[in-house]
């Protein structure tokens, strides 16, 4: 068979190719390595010099011819199967480890965002507190039942005439105080902090957690403003899917005392009130006791327990897990 | 908290509620409740607040204040005492004197001739369903009064009470501060020695009661009495207060006296158990009373504006509400133009200014119907507070890092700071009444916390750190002082070299402050420096020539004492002496125009030069060109001599004006070459 038998019979036959498998069977026959055609390619080295190079080109140009029918006729096929190397996407990522924040400074930093949002200025104050600005200010004089509500840590005097006696702050309230006589109304101010308890501990009590504080005053300050702050946050912070309630309660430097409780509306914890904060309108005579002369100051103060929202928002069921800094807890925030 | 019984209410007030629906009223405008049964009789279990113990502690308050909420009145019941005229004046057989004006009030009546005995059924059940315990009836009557009115009352035997010398002689009863060395002997048989502040009711012999905390053994009513005294008083709170909690002694009595009852509770409970005694037990009813009120309890007014309401609320509460609300209280009060004169009910010694009034009227309408308002405010632009700002900051940065995050206890053990810290052991600063021997100091450094973390965390994890940004706490010159550290630690149990993982967080942390690496330094500890009973190995971090740290290992001996097997690297850095860099704004520097050029230095120099000796060295030329020196490799052991070590540096040449030739940094590298021959290096 000589070149141009095989380039009339592959044209020939290459009209009766049907599918990908017949044009391969094809490609394989006539352009395969053991093709006719291969064996002209193999006769060359067998030529002379110039006999080789006028038959190569023929050689060459039947190759083109085939490969170019081929070319036209695998046009009319989709795309030929090609067999793909296996890729396996379920193979995990490299794991890539990342600090861990405790939840407290979480919740803390959401708690202050609100009220950031809401206006409120944010302060520190000190964890060692004086007598007089954790309970004397805030009229929680020595000999009070009041001072039942707060166990007191208490700090032993560095020198024997020491004139104040100090203690660990049991609550961010005295910061009430130390703002107050640097700075006139109107202001409203959160304090977060750690406070500390002489308490047993049991899976709600701890001897130290942390509160945050919040003041308002001016002289337009009403109840039903306070209400209105105190509901915000709330359903800011529990996103809306909470009921929240008002009823009396008791802390000397505010009158009237309120306690604000809620109830999450969802499944664990349906029919349950649960305490989140103490608050009320200030005291006038806090007003008086850092020397305002305005008669007309009102403001509202609260103060809430930051571990009891993480332990809501979280499901945390002990508060102890706070302070263990065991890695199994700090791990899942 | 104290118990009610619901049936007791009941029978002295009219009305539907079932006792759930009354404690959730209760609950919501008077205190938390809840309903328990005593023998299947409802009991109301009322948390009531410091302020309200006065005026609610006995069932006839309770009842003032549930048919407020109902809006319905109430009254004491009338009590007309049965005297018998044939019987002598009180007052001719008895004298008091008062000699402390903490005794505030003090009333007596007797009665002769009467009969004790075992209470009836009636009684006995309704004080177990209040928690008190029957003992006789007269007792048993002044118990009862006290859970219908509040007041605590006492009966001493008459008998049993001295005579005076005087002419004609009687008994004599003397409330009077206690001496040096006096001792009680109360009726549960305990003695108690007593201070000189104390109160107490005496005959002119022999101590009788403590007053209004408990009765002593000398004058109790028992099976033989004839004739007892009966006391009704009033005495200031704080004294009884200070005296309960000095003798450890809480009694019914105490809980009531130091919540400042009204001293115009007195005379009505003298009266109604008088009456009980005598249904109970007979006798006959001496003429008239004693009554000494030292100090009249204050008649208290307050105007309050309709305004001074309005602004409080937040809304405009009518004035019919607000008369309306003051009456179901039980104040009394004046219409004045644009106000009212409120007079506060004697028994609410609670009240003091117009702001509790105005508490009082919304508390009945009920906090939580109260409508919420936005308030109206000025717009306020304060800074946020500088150690909130650079706490969060900071760990803005470190979170990116690998670490754990803590908040430990602040306190520290006994035992810790003994063994440990012993050197600075009067820098630290003692707690006076600590929960526990675990919880006695303050934190003087964050390596006792955690060091007992890696003790609890090593069990799970072969490898990881810690952080932690909060106070440690120390004495200063007598000064208590606070200081908020960033401190960290990484364990591993297996890998070592972790110093330079700390030191690296470290640096890059300073680096992503833009603190620049020629600014700070780390220095090999001084020798008498605060963590050399703690560290080894690791130096101090200098920033601007102050100390502002360490970074180091924990000495073998600590891990040992803590069970650690492992090896732990710590710092601890003051986060004030970073402040200003954390408050500063990044500076844009212009991006580089023109390539880079990187050259790699490899030398051997002896051990005992520092790293820090090599790049100050290079730094110390005049280089037009080096931009950066960069350590990669440590090298010492094979193929170098002993006691030497080989360092390889990228060096990286840069011009801001043109692109630098080849020549132009070999120049450059030829000088570093020849100055580091000087401290004998040696290049590969």
């Amino acid at each position: 068979m000589d070149l141009e038998e095989i380039k009339k019979e592959a044209e020939k036959e290459i009209k009766t190719v049907k599918d990908i498998r017949d044009l391969e069977n094809w490609r394989i026959k006539y352009l395969g390595r053991k093709s006719d055609l291969s064996l002209f390619f193999d006769n060359l080295k067998k030529l002379s010099l110039e006999q080789r190079k006028k038959e190569a080109q023929k050689c060459q140009a039947t190759r083109l011819f085939l490969t170019e029918l081929f070319k036209a006729k695998e046009k009319n096929f989709p795309t030929r199967q090609i067999k793909k190397e296996y890729f396996d996407i379920s193979q995990p990522g490299t794991k890539k480890e990342i600090g861990h924040l405790h939840p407290i400074s979480s919740v803390l930093k959401e708690i202050v965002g609100v009220f950031q949002n809401l206006g409120f200025e944010i302060v520190e104050g000190p964890e060692i507190e004086t007598e007089y600005y954790n309970f004397d200010a805030l009229r929680i004089p020595e000999n009070h039942p009041a001072r039942d509500m707060w166990d007191t840590l208490w700090i032993k005097p560095a020198e024997r005439n020491q004139k104040e006696r100090l203690l660990l702050r049991t609550h961010t309230s005295p910061m009430q105080i130390r703002y107050m006589e640097k700075h006139e109304p109107p202001f409203r101010i959160i304090v977060p902090g750690k406070t500390f308890r002489h308490e047993a501990t049991d899976t709600s009590h701890e001897i130290q957690f942390h509160q945050v504080e919040g003041l308002m005053v001016s002289e337009v300050v009403s109840f039903s403003n306070f209400k209105f702050i105190i509901e915000e946050f709330l359903k800011a912070i529990f996103k809306d899917d909470i009921l929240i309630r008002f009823r009396p309660s008791y802390f000397p430097f505010v009158t009237p005392g309120v306690e604000v409780d809620i109830k999450i509306n969802s499944k664990g914890n349906r029919d349950k009130w649960l305490e989140i904060m103490g608050a009320g309108m200030v005291h006038p005579d806090l007003y008086k006791t850092v020397g305002y002369r305005n008669k007309n100051l009102q403001g509202f103060a609260f103060g809430l327990g930051v571990e009891r929202i993480a332990m809501i928002k979280y499901k945390i069921s002990d508060i102890r897990l706070f302070a263990s800094s065991d890695i199994r807890f700090l791990r899942q925030f | 908290m104290l118990r009610f019984s619901y049936n007791l209410l009941k029978k002295n007030l009219e009305f539907k509620e079932s006792p759930e629906k009354l404690a959730e009223l209760l609950t919501m405008h008077l205190a938390e409740t809840k309903v328990n049964y005593y023998q299947k009789r409802p009991i109301l279990e009322i948390d009531l607040l410091p302020n309200r113990v006065s005026d609610c502690s006995g069932h006839f308050g309770l009842l003032k204040e549930i048919a407020a909420i109902l809006g319905k009145n109430f009254t004491f019941p009338v009590v007309k005492v049965k005297e018998n005229k044939q019987m002598p004046m009180v007052k001719d057989w008895v004298e008091v004197k008062i000699e402390d004006i903490s005794c505030r009030r003090y009333e007596m009546k007797a009665i002769w001739w009467l009969k004790v005995k075992e209470s009836p059924s009636w009684l006995k059940r309704i004080l177990k369903e209040c928690g008190l315990r029957p003992i006789n009836n007269v007792v048993d009557a002044v118990n009862y009064t006290m859970l219908l009115t509040g007041q605590p009352l006492h009966v001493f035997d008459f008998q049993k009470v001295a005579f005076n010398n005087k002419k004609p002689p009687k008994k004599e009863i003397i409330i009077r501060l206690a001496r040096k060395r006096e001792r009680i002997l109360t009726l549960d048989n305990r003695f108690y020695d007593l201070k000189d502040n104390q109160l107490l009711i005496t005959d002119s012999e022999k101590i009788l009661a403590l007053a209004g905390i408990k009765g002593g053994k000398f004058a109790e009513v028992d099976k033989e009495t004839k004739m007892v005294l009966i006391e009704s008083a009033n005495f200031s709170p704080e004294i009884i207060r200070k005296t309960s909690q000095e003798l450890n002694l809480k009694t019914d009595a105490s809980y009531r006296f130091e919540h400042n009852l009204s001293r115009d509770l007195t005379d009505y409970s003298l009266d109604l158990a008088t009456n009980l005694i005598q249904k109970l037990a007979g006798g006959r009813i001496l003429r008239g009373k004693i009554d000494k009120e030292i100090v009249k309890s204050p008649r208290k007014e307050i105007f309050i504006s309709f305004n001074a309401f309005n602004n409080f609320a937040g809304f405009k509460i009518s004035q019919k509400l607000i008369k309306r609300n003051l009456s179901l209280l039980g104040f009394n009060f004046k219409q004045k133009k644009n106000g009212i004169l409120v007079l506060i009910s004697s028994l609410r010694t609670d009240i003091f200014v117009k702001e509790d009034v105005i508490g009082e009227v919304l508390r009945l309408i009920g906090f939580n119907s109260i409508l919420s308002k936005p308030p109206k405010a000025e717009l306020i632009f304060k800074k946020e507070d500088e150690k909130w700002l650079i706490r969060n900051k900071l760990k803005d940065i470190i979170k990116s890092f690998n670490l754990y995050e803590t908040y430990n206890y602040s306190f520290v053990s006994k035992n810790e700071v003994e063994s440990i810290l012993n050197n600075r052991k009067n820098c630290i600063i003692e707690v006076l009444n600590p929960v526990s021997e675990l919880f006695a100091f303050l934190r003087p450094t964050f390596a006792l916390n955690f060091l007992k973390n890696i003790k609890d965390n090593s069990r799970f994890e072969d490898k990881f750190g810690l952080f932690e940004i909060n106070n440690i706490y120390f004495k200063e010159n007598n000064n208590l002082k606070e200081e908020l550290v960033f401190a960290g630690v990484i364990f591993a149990a297996k890998e070592k070299n972790l110093l330079f993982e700390a030191k690296g967080i470290i640096e890059s942390t300073f680096s992503r402050l833009k603190i620049e690496n020629g600014k700070y330094s780390f220095k090999n500890f001084s020798k008498n420096n605060k963590y050399s009973a703690i560290l080894e190995k690791g130096g101090e971090i200098i920033l601007e020539k102050e100390k502002i740290g360490v970074v180091g290992y924990f000495k073998n001996e600590l891990l040992k004492k803590y069970d650690i097997d492992g090896q732990v690297a710590f710092w601890e850095i003051k986060v004030q002496s970073l402040k200003k860099f954390i408050l500063k704004d990044v500076v844009f520097s212009p991006l580089l125009k023109y390539p880079l050029i990187k050259r790699d230095l490899s030398l051997i120099v002896k051990e005992d030069v520092s790293i820090a000796k090599v790049i100050s060295t290079i730094k110390s030329l005049p280089l037009k060109y080096l931009k950066e020196i960069d350590l990669f490799d440590v090298y010492t052991g094979e193929n170098i001599g002993k006691e030497e070590k080989s360092l390889a540096f990228h060096l990286t040449f840069y011009s801001l004006k043109k692109t630098l030739t080849s020549e132009e940094v070999d120049r450059e590298m030829e000088k570093i070459i020849r100055k580091l021959k000087t401290i004998n290096a040696v290049i590969r």
